[in-house]
C-alpha cells in the first residue's frame, strides 16, 4: 500500500510537467492538504465556551448537588431533605402560572431572561412528631439558570440554519452569551495561574519562593515556602510570622532530620543548603512533634471568629491537615504525603537556587489556566444553592423549635427559587462576583457583548481578561510568550494600559474542561507506579527513576518515565482515556506531569510517526465526502490534542516536507495560530507587526453588517454599511468565522498618489461620484424608549393625543393615532385593545420634534388613588423630544410595544438615519492604516487612466515607507489580478508555501496576463489637465472599511448655551451642549503673549461674570438691597463702605465655602 | 501679437459606433481641449434622473432612502434632457419641479403573491411620458432575450411585501450628483507612435525577437512569421508602460525602439450608461462646450463685462 502511493505521485508529477509550467514553479505542495479538518473542527466558533456550560449542565452542577445532597434539621435530626437528582429544563418562562416555551430572540425584544428552570428530585420526611412520612416529589423548580445560547439546553442546540431563521435567529452568531433583561452579556474568560501547582519564583527582594495555590472544594489557601536568609520558612495566612520549615516537618511528625535530608536528596549541595534551617530548628529546641506543636500553638492567628478550638487537638494541627497545602489529601492523620510534598518542594527550590533556570516562570503558557464560564457559572451557584440550603434549614428549625405547631412540617415547601434565580441574574447583569464563601470579589467579569460588527462579536467571545491589575508597569506579563504559539494570538491586544495583558485565543485553541481523577489515577499505577506509601525517603529521588504528578499531586515514581508516558499517550490515541489529558516528562525536574484538570489551553495536532504524517491523502477525501468527521480523526489517533507543557515534549513540523525522523506531530495549518480578528488581515505576515495589532482593533469598529437578523433586533445603537462587500482579497480564515457573508467593508479603487494636499497625515481623498453611488454610504439606527410607569399610589402615566393647536403642536403633527390589539401570550383568546398615539415607521422625525406626548402624575407616592379620577392639573407634562443630528433628517425606522421588567408598557423607537461619506469621516484598510477623509473631489478632477477606471480614493504614498505595510501592496496586486481574472485571491497568513496565498509572482503574471504592468502601476491622466502624471501611479482594489468615528457625532460648537447651576460657568461637553473650554496650556499661552484682555474675556466675561458689593472696610462680600437700591455689608451693618465690583461667580463662591470652614478671606480693593 | 493665429481646426474620425460605445479621433487639438471635452461629458450634459420619490407604502427588507437612492441611479432615456428645463428656473411651476415641462412623474406598484421572490426592477417603473423611461437592457441581437425580466432591480419581494411609490425625475448634470451623469466610461489617450530600429532589431535573434515581443503586458508587437521581422500590430494596445524600453535597455541594446506620444492627437473612448446614445452624448458635450464659451464671448462683447470682470474684461477684450 505504501509503495502504491511513492509511485502515483511520481507518474503524476511527469504528466504535470508536461501540461502546467506554473504549477511547477509552485513550491511542492505538502503531500496532503489538511486544511479541510478547520471548517470540520470550527463547526462551534466558540466551542471553549459552550463546553466548559455543557460540561457544568452535565456534570458539574449534579456534581454539586451531590456533594450538598442532604438538609437535616438541627432540631429533629428525622427531619431531612434530600436532593436525588438534578437537571435543567426546557428555557420557559412562567406567566401568571403558564409556563411558555422561550426562544432567544422572544428575550431579546421583549428584555427577559432567557433561562430555563433548574429540576430537583428530591425526597423528604413529611410530619410532626408521632408520624414521619417519607415523601419523593419530582421536578422541584429550584431557581431559574441562565442558558448559554447554543449550548446543549437551548432550544438552537443542533438546529440547522431554516430552523434558526424560523427562530429568529442568525445562523452565523456563535452563540455561547447569555441573554439577562434583555441584553447580551458575555462572562470573559479569566486567566489565572495554576492551582495546586508548585511554582518557584523569586520575591522583590530576591528571596527564592516556592508557592501552591491550594483550592479543592472546600478550602482554598496559599502556602509559600521561603528562603531567607539561607534558612527556610512556611508563610501561611493562619500562622502570625514564618515558621522555619523543620518545626512544620516535625509537627507533621516527621521527627527525625535524616529521614528530611533524605526525601529532599542525599546530594551533599542539598543537605548543606538544609542544614542551617535544621539547624534553626534545633537552636528553638524542638526535637519531637509534641515540642512543634507547641511552637507552632503560639504562632496562630487568633481570629475572631471560627470554631473554638477543641482541646485534643489545638489549633496548630487542624491548620496543618486542612489548610496548609490543602490539595494534598490527608486520611487518618497520615501526613507523609504531606511531608514529602513539602520535601519535593524543597528539593525544587534548592535546585533553582543551584540553577536559575530551574526557576518556573509564571507568564509561561503551562503554568496559566483560563476559567470561562461554565466554571463561573458553577462557582456562583454552588454558593447560591448552598445558601437556599442554609435558609432552608433555618426555616425548618424555626417552624420546629417553635412550641406549638399546628400543621405538619414540610420541608420541601421551604424551597425558594427567589434567591437562586436572582442571584444567577444580578451577578450576571452587574458582572461583579462577590462569593464569600470562596473569597472571590471580582468586577467586570460580564460584558454587554459588542455588537458593532459581526467581528467585534467574535472578538468579544475570544478575549481573555488578565489576573493583574492593568495598573502595573510590568513588562513580563505583557511581553509575547513563546509557549503562546498556536495558543493564544499574537497580534489581537488592545494598546495601552491593558497591551499584552487583555489576551484572545487562537482559531484553534481549545480549552479543557475537568475530567475524572479516579480510574486516571488507578490506571497510572496499573502501569507501574510505585506507591508513594510504600517509598521510603531515600527511594524518592533515586537516580534512575521520574516522580510521577498527577495534577499536582505525587503519585509516586516510576522507572522507565518514558515507557510509561508512551503507554498514556497510546491509551489517548486509542480513545481509552480522555482526549484532553496531557502527559508531560519533564526530564530536567526528573518528573512526568499528567494533568486532567480543567482550563488548560490545548489544540490538535496530526501524528506523525518517525516524520511521517499519520494523515493520508484517503482519511481526507473520506472527510471531504463526509463519512468521516473531525472525531473520526481523534478516535482512530490521526490528530490528537496537546496542551502547552506536553508540547515541550513534541517536535511539530510546520509542513510535512520539514518532518525529520525526530519529528512526532505536524501542524495543521500554520495561520490558525492566528485569532479571529487577525486573521481577516490579508498577508499578514508581510505586515510590520504593530500593524496586525492596529487593525485587530480597528476591525471591531468597522461597520458591515452585524448578524442575518440585524433588521429584527432591537439594538441601542447599530451601524450597518448600505452596500457592504466580501474582500476580493480573502483569506481562509474569513471563510472559516464566516467574514464573506457578513462583511463590514467595499473594495475600493485606490490610487497611491498625492492630490491636491488634502491628503497629508493620512487623510484621503474620495471620489464624489463614488459617494454619490454608494460608496460608503452607512445608516445609523438609534433605539429611543419611553416607559409609561406605573407608581405605588396606582397613579400611572398617560399617553395624550396630540395638541393638534396648542404651543409645540408643529412638533408633534406626526404622531398618527393606532389601535393596537394586544393579545395575551397565555391566553391568545383573551385581547383587549388601546389607542395610543405614535409615529408611523417610515415618517420623518427632525430634532425636537415630540415623540411620545406622555403626561405623569405629580403625586407619586402616598395613598392609593383610583388610577381614572385624576384630573388633568394632576398631571405634568413629561414629552419625550428627539434630540438628533442638527439640521438632518431622520426616519422612524421601527415602533414596538412590550412589556419590560416591571410589566409596565414600553415603547421602542427605533429612529434610522442614513448618511453619506463627508469631510473628517474616518476609513481604515485591513493594515491598521487609518485615516480620515481629507477633501472629496469631483470625479472630473479625478485621475483617470486610459482604460477609463478612476480611483474611489487616493491614498498619500507617505503612508507607507513608516509603516511598512507591504501586505496592503500586495492585496491591491491581488486585488487587481482578482477583478481582472474574476477569481478571489487569497492571503491567508503564511499561506504561501500550503496555496493558501497567492504568491507576487503568480499575481504579477495574472495581471500581465490581463494587460497591466505586473508592478500593478498604471499610466494615469490627470483630470484636471488632460496631461499624463510624470510618474506610475500603483493603483488596484483595497478592502477599505468605515469606522464608526463621524464626523456628525462628533462635531460640536456653541456660542452661549446652558450653565452649571452651581457655578453658573458653562457646562462641559458635547452632551450638554458644552462650551469650549480656555484650559490652563491655553490660558498660559495668552499669558506669554501678552493678551490680557483677551484673557479676561475668556475667563470672566464670556463665563460666569458676578457683581459683588464688597465692603471696603471689612473687606467681605455684601448684598444688593433692592428697596433702599443700595449695597449693604452684613458684617458692618450699614452701606457706607460698599464697593461694586465683577468677580467670576466661581470665586465668588469660593469665598463662601472658605467662609463656611471657618476661614475668611478678605477683598482689599484698590483704587485702579 | 496680431500676426500669428493660434487657430486650429480639430478633426473627428470615428472608429467604432455603437449606440453605447464609441471609439474616435480628435485630431489636431492639444490635451486642454481633449480633456475639457471629456470634462464636459462626466459632468455636464444633462440627463433625467429620478430626484424626488414619494413612498406610500414599503414593507419590503430595504428601508425607503435605500430605495430611493437606488431609484435615483436607475439610468432614464434622456434624448429630451437637452431641451428640457432645469426645475430651478422653470417658470411654470415656479420651480417647485413637478410640471410637465421639467419633470416627469413615475409610479411603482408591486406586490407579491406568490412563494417565489418577486424581483421588482426598473422594468416595473411606469413612466407619464413615454419618451423617458428607464433604459432598456435587452439587447434586441443578444442571446439571452427570452429573459423577460432584465431590467435593473431594485428590491426583491417576499410573499406579502409591498412597494408601492410616486417619484419624480428631474433634469440634472453630472456634477451635482453622478446619477446625472450619462457616461460609464470616458477616457482618452494620447497616439502612440512607434518607430523601431529596423537595423538594430535585425541584430536580434528570433529568440531575443520573441523575448523582447513578449516583454509588453499588453500585444503591441509581434513577428511576422514569414520575414521573422518584428512589427507593431496594434500600435494603441500600448500602455506608455516603458517595458519594452526597458526590456531593450536590459538586452543592452538601447533605443532599440522609440515611442513617442502625438501631442495633438488623441484617442477617445466613450461609454455611455444608455441614457443618451455615445455619439449624442459627444454632440451634446460639443454643444455644451460652445455654449460655454458663448458664455465667455457674450461677456467680451456686452458692456457689463466691465463690472463684472473689471480689469481683467478689459484685459480680455485686449485692453
Amino acid at each position: 500500500m505504501g509503495l502504491m502511493h511513492v509511485d502515483e505521485p511520481a507518474k503524476d508529477y511527469q504528466n504535470e510537467q508536461l501540461l502546467d509550467k506554473q504549477k511547477l514553479a509552485a513550491p511542492v505542495k505538502s503531500a496532503v492538504d489538511k486544511f479541510q479538518l478547520l471548517p470540520e473542527f470550527l463547526k462551534g466558533l466558540v466551542k471553549q465556551h459552550l463546553d466548559s456550560f455543557n460540561y457544568f449542565v452535565n456534570v458539574g452542577i449534579k456534581k454539586i448537588i451531590r456533594a450538598n445532597d442532604r438538609i437535616v434539621s438541627g432540631i429533629d435530626p428525622n427531619i431531612f431533605l434530600r436532593f436525588k437528582d438534578v437537571r435543567i429544563g426546557q428555557p420557559s418562562v412562567t406567566v401568571d402560572g403558564v409556563s411558555e416555551k422561550l426562544t432567544p430572540h422572544m428575550c431579546r425584544l421583549s428584555d427577559m431572561t432567557y433561562a430555563a428552570p433548574i429540576l430537583v428530585n428530591i425526597e423528604y420526611v413529611q410530619g410532626g412528631h408521632p408520624e414521619k412520612i417519607t415523601m419523593e416529589k419530582n421536578d422541584v423548580v429550584i431557581g431559574r439558570m441562565p442558558i448559554m445560547l447554543r449550548s446543549r439546553c437551548c432550544v438552537l442546540y443542533g438546529k440547522d440554519e431554516a430552523e434558526l431563521a424560523r427562530l429568529g435567529e442568525c445562523p452565523l452568531d456563535p452563540g455561547g452569551y447569555f441573554i439577562i433583561k434583555g441584553t447580551e452579556k458575555v462572562l470573559l474568560i479569566q486567566e489565572q495561574l495554576s492551582k495546586n501547582r508548585i511554582i518557584i519564583d523569586t520575591d522583590k527582594k530576591g528571596n527564592v519562593n516556592a508557592s501552591v495555590t491550594s483550592s479543592t472544594e472546600t478550602v482554598k489557601s496559599k502556602t509559600v515556602i521561603q528562603m531567607e536568609k539561607e534558612k527556610m520558612y512556611l508563610l501561611l495566612n493562619q500562622f502570625t510570622k514564618k515558621i522555619p520549615i523543620m518545626v512544620v516537618m516535625k509537627a507533621m511528625g516527621m521527627e527525625s532530620d535524616q529521614e528530611v535530608v533524605q526525601m529532599v536528596g542525599r546530594d551533599p549541595r542539598f543537605s548543606a543548603l538544609l542544614l542551617p534551617s535544621i539547624e534553626e530548628c534545633a537552636g528553638l529546641d524542638i526535637y519531637t512533634q509534641e515540642n512543634a506543636l507547641e511552637y507552632l500553638e503560639g504562632k496562630v492567628k487568633r481570629s475572631t471568629f471560627g470554631s473554638p478550638p477543641s482541646d485534643k487537638e489545638g489549633r496548630a494541627l487542624p491548620i496543618l491537615r486542612d489548610v496548609f497545602l490543602a490539595n494534598v489529601p490527608v486520611c487518618n492523620n497520615n501526613f507523609r504525603p504531606k511531608c514529602l510534598y513539602v520535601a519535593v518542594m524543597l528539593r525544587r527550590m534548592m535546585e533553582a537556587m543551584l540553577n536559575k533556570d530551574a526557576m518556573d516562570d509564571k507568564d509561561y503558557v503551562g503554568n496559566k489556566r483560563l476559567e470561562l464560564s461554565g466554571q463561573l457559572v458553577s462557582l456562583l451557584f454552588e454558593d447560591l444553592f448552598k445558601t437556599m440550603i442554609s435558609e432552608v434549614k433555618k426555616h425548618v428549625d424555626f417552624v420546629l423549635s417553635k412550641p406549638s405547631r399546628s400543621s405538619k412540617i414540610d420541608p420541601s415547601l421551604y424551597i425558594t427559587r427567589d434567591s437562586i434565580t436572582i442571584g444567577l441574574e444580578r451577578t450576571l447583569s452587574t458582572g461583579n462576583f462577590d462569593v464569600k464563601r470562596f473569597k472571590m470579589h471580582r468586577k467586570g467579569m460580564t460584558q454587554v457583548l459588542a455588537r458593532l460588527s459581526f467581528i467585534g462579536t467574535l472578538g468579544h467571545m475570544t478575549r481573555i481578561s488578565p489576573q493583574f491589575e492593568k495598573s502595573r508597569k510590568v513588562s513580563g506579563p505583557r511581553a509575547l510568550q513563546p509557549s503562546q504559539w498556536g495558543m493564544l494570538c499574537p497580534c489581537d491586544t488592545p494598546e495601552g494600559e491593558a497591551c499584552g495583558l487583555v489576551k484572545n485565543l487562537a482559531l484553534m485553541t481549545h480549552v479543557t474542561t475537568d475530567e475524572e481523577e479516579g480510574p486516571l489515577v488507578s490506571l497510572c499505577y496499573c502501569l507501574g507506579v510505585e506507591d508513594l506509601e510504600l517509598l521510603s525517603g531515600e527511594e524518592l529521588h533515586n537516580p534512575n527513576s521520574f516522580l510521577v504528578i498527577f495534577n499536582g499531586l505525587i503519585l509516586g515514581k516510576h522507572r522507565r518515565p518514558q515507557r510509561f508516558a508512551d503507554a498514556m499517550r497510546k491509551l489517548r490515541r486509542a480513545g481509552k482515556i480522555g482526549e484532553f489529558v496531557s502527559i508531560f516528562v519533564n526530564e530536567k525536574q526528573r518528573c512526568v506531569y499528567i494533568a486532567s484538570d480543567g482550563g488548560r489551553v490545548c489544540r490538535p495536532l496530526v501524528i506523525a510517526d518517525k516524520g511521517i504524517s499519520r494523515i493520508k491523502e484517503h482519511h481526507m477525501k473520506e472527510l471531504l465526502d463526509g463519512v468521516r468527521t473531525f472525531d473520526d480523526f481523534l478516535r482512530e489517533g490521526l490528530i490528537e490534542y496537546l496542551d502547552v507543557n506536553e508540547e515541550n515534549n513534541a517536535l511539530i513540523a510546520l509542513y510535512e516536507g520539514d518532518a525529520t525522523t525526530d519529528t512526532t506531530h505536524i501542524e495543521i495549518e500554520p495561520f490558525t495560530i492566528l485569532g479571529v480578528c487577525a486573521g481577516l488581515i490579508p498577508y499578514p505576515h508581510h505586515n510590520q507587526s504593530p500593524r496586525n495589532t492596529y487593525q485587530c482593533a480597528m476591525g471591531k469598529q468597522a461597520m458591515g453588517n452585524i448578524a442575518y437578523n440585524e433588521l429584527c433586533r432591537m439594538d441601542t445603537l447599530l451601524y450597518l454599511l448600505v452596500y457592504p462587500q466580501r474582500p476580493l482579497l480573502t483569506t481562509r480564515t474569513i471563510e472559516l468565522v464566516g467574514y464573506d457573508k457578513l462583511g463590514a467593508g467595499q473594495n475600493a479603487t485606490v490610487a497611491v498618489m498625492s492630490y491636491s494636499g488634502y491628503d497629508i497625515e493620512d487623510a484621503i481623498v474620495m471620489n464624489k461620484a463614488s459617494l454619490d453611488r454608494g460608496f460608503g454610504r452607512c445608516i445609523v439606527m438609534k433605539k429611543y424608549s419611553a416607559i409609561n410607569q406605573k407608581y405605588a399610589n396606582n397613579t400611572a402615566d398617560r399617553i395624550l393625543r396630540p395638541d393638534r393647536t396648542g404651543p409645540g403642536a408643529e412638533r408633534m403633527q406626526h404622531l398618527v393615532l393606532y389601535y393596537i390589539i394586544l393579545v395575551s401570550l397565555t391566553y391568545p383568546c383573551c385581547r383587549y385593545w388601546m389607542m395610543m398615539d405614535l409615529l408611523l415607521p417610515g415618517e420623518i422625525i427632525r430634532p425636537n420634534d415630540i415623540y411620545v406626548n406622555k403626561e405623569s402624575p405629580m403625586e407619586t407616592r402616598g395613598s392609593t388613588v383610583s388610577p381614572m379620577g385624576q384630573s388633568d392639573c394632576k398631571y405634568r407634562s413629561t414629552r419625550q423630544t428627539y434630540k438628533g443630528p442638527e439640521g438632518e433628517t431622520c426616519a422612524v425606522d421601527r415602533v414596538a410595544l412590550c412589556s419590560d421588567k416591571n410589566g409596565d408598557l414600553c415603547i421602542k423607537f427605533i429612529i434610522r438615519h442614513t448618511r453619506r461619506p463627508e469631510v473628517g469621516d474616518k476609513f481604515s484598510s485591513r493594515h491598521g492604516q487609518k485615516g480620515v477623509c481629507g477633501t472629496i473631489i469631483q470625479q472630473e478632477d479625478f485621475p483617470f487612466s486610459e482604460r477609463g477606471i478612476c480611483p474611489d480614493l487616493i491614498m498619500n504614498p507617505h503612508g507607507f515607507p513608516s509603516r511598512m505595510t507591504v501586505g496592503k501592496m500586495i492585496e491591491l496586486l491581488g486585488g487587481k489580478a482578482g477583478v481582472s481574472c474574476g477569481r478571489f485571491h487569497y492571503g491567508s497568513a503564511f499561506g504561501e508555501p500550503s496555496g493558501h496565498a497567492d504568491t507576487v509572482d503568480a499575481i504579477s503574471e495574472t495581471l500581465v496576463k490581463h494587460g497591466f504592468s505586473y508592478s500593478g502601476k498604471d499610466l494615469i491622466y490627470s483630470g484636471i489637465t488632460g496631461c499624463p502624471l510624470q510618474a506610475y501611479i500603483f493603483m488596484g482594489p483595497i478592502y477599505y472599511q468605515k469606522l464608526k468615528h463621524m464626523v456628525l457625532d462628533k462635531m460640536h460648537a456653541r456660542g452661549s448655551g446652558p450653565r452649571v447651576m452651581l457655578t453658573r460657568q458653562p457646562t462641559e461637553g458635547r452632551a450638554r451642549n458644552g462650551g469650549l473650554r480656555v484650559g490652563e496650556m491655553e490660558r498660559d499661552c495668552l499669558i506669554a503673549y501678552g493678551a490680557s484682555m483677551l484673557i479676561f474675556e475668556r475667563l470672566m466675561i464670556s463665563s460666569d461674570p458676578f457683581e459683588v458689593q464688597v465692603c471696603r472696610v471689612c473687606g467681605l462680600l455684601g448684598y444688593y438691597n433692592n428697596k433702599l437700591k443700595a449695597g449693604i455689608c452684613s458684617t458692618c451693618k450699614n452701606g457706607d463702605n460698599i464697593s461694586t465690583m465683577k468677580l467670576p461667580y466661581a470665586c465668588k463662591l469660593l469665598i463662601q465655602e472658605l467662609q463656611s470652614m471657618n476661614i475668611v478671606p478678605r477683598l482689599k480693593l484698590a483704587e485702579a | 501679437m496680431d500676426g500669428v493665429s493660434y487657430q486650429r481646426f480639430p478633426k473627428v474620425k470615428i472608429r467604432e459606433l455603437k449606440d453605447d460605445y464609441l471609439k474616435f479621433e480628435l485630431r489636431d487639438t492639444d490635451a486642454s481641449m481633449a480633456n475639457a471635452l471629456r470634462r464636459v461629458m462626466i459632468a455636464e450634459v444633462p440627463t433625467i434622473a429620478i430626484d424626488l420619490v414619494e413612498i406610500e407604502v414599503n414593507s419590503s427588507v430595504l428601508n425607503d432612502e435605500f430605495i430611493a437612492h437606488r431609484l435615483g441611479l436607475i439610468p432614464l432615456t434622456s434624448e429630451r434632457a437637452m431641451s428640457m428645463r432645469f426645475s430651478r428656473d422653470c417658470d411654470a411651476c415656479d420651480g417647485d419641479g413637478q410640471c410637465e415641462f421639467c419633470s416627469v412623474e413615475f409610479h411603482l406598484r408591486a406586490k407579491c403573491h406568490s412563494d417565489q421572490t418577486l424581483d421588482v426592477t426598473s422594468k416595473d417603473l411606469y413612466s407619464s411620458d413615454h419618451t423617458v423611461v428607464p433604459v432598456d437592457f435587452a439587447d434586441p441581437t443578444g442571446y439571452d432575450s427570452n429573459d423577460q425580466q432584465r431590467g435593473i432591480i431594485i428590491v426583491k419581494l417576499r410573499r406579502g411585501q409591498e412597494l408601492r411609490l410616486r417619484a419624480i425625475a428631474r433634469k440634472g448634470i453630472g456634477k451635482d450628483h453622478a446619477k446625472w451623469s450619462p457616461a460609464a466610461t470616458v477616457t482618452f489617450m494620447y497616439e502612440p507612435e512607434i518607430h523601431i530600429n529596423e537595423d538594430l532589431m535585425e541584430t536580434l535573434t528570433l529568440e531575443e525577437k520573441q523575448s523582447w515581443v513578449e516583454s509588453s503586458p499588453t500585444k503591441v508587437f509581434d513577428i511576422d512569421p514569414n520575414t521573422g521581422q518584428v512589427i507593431v500590430v496594434d500600435a494603441e494596445a500600448y500602455t506608455y508602460d516603458d517595458e519594452v524600453i526597458k526590456k531593450a535597455e536590459a538586452m543592452g541594446k538601447p533605443g532599440l525602439v522609440e515611442i513617442y506620444a502625438k501631442e495633438d492627437s488623441f484617442i477617445f473612448t466613450v461609454e455611455s450608461t444608455g441614457a443618451i446614445k455615445a455619439s449624442q452624448l459627444v454632440l451634446n458635450a460639443i454643444e455644451i462646450l460652445k455654449q460655454k464659451l458663448d458664455a465667455v464671448r457674450l461677456s467680451e462683447d456686452t458692456v457689463e463685462a466691465d463690472d463684472q470682470f473689471g480689469e481683467l474684461g478689459a484685459h480680455m477684450r485686449g485692453g
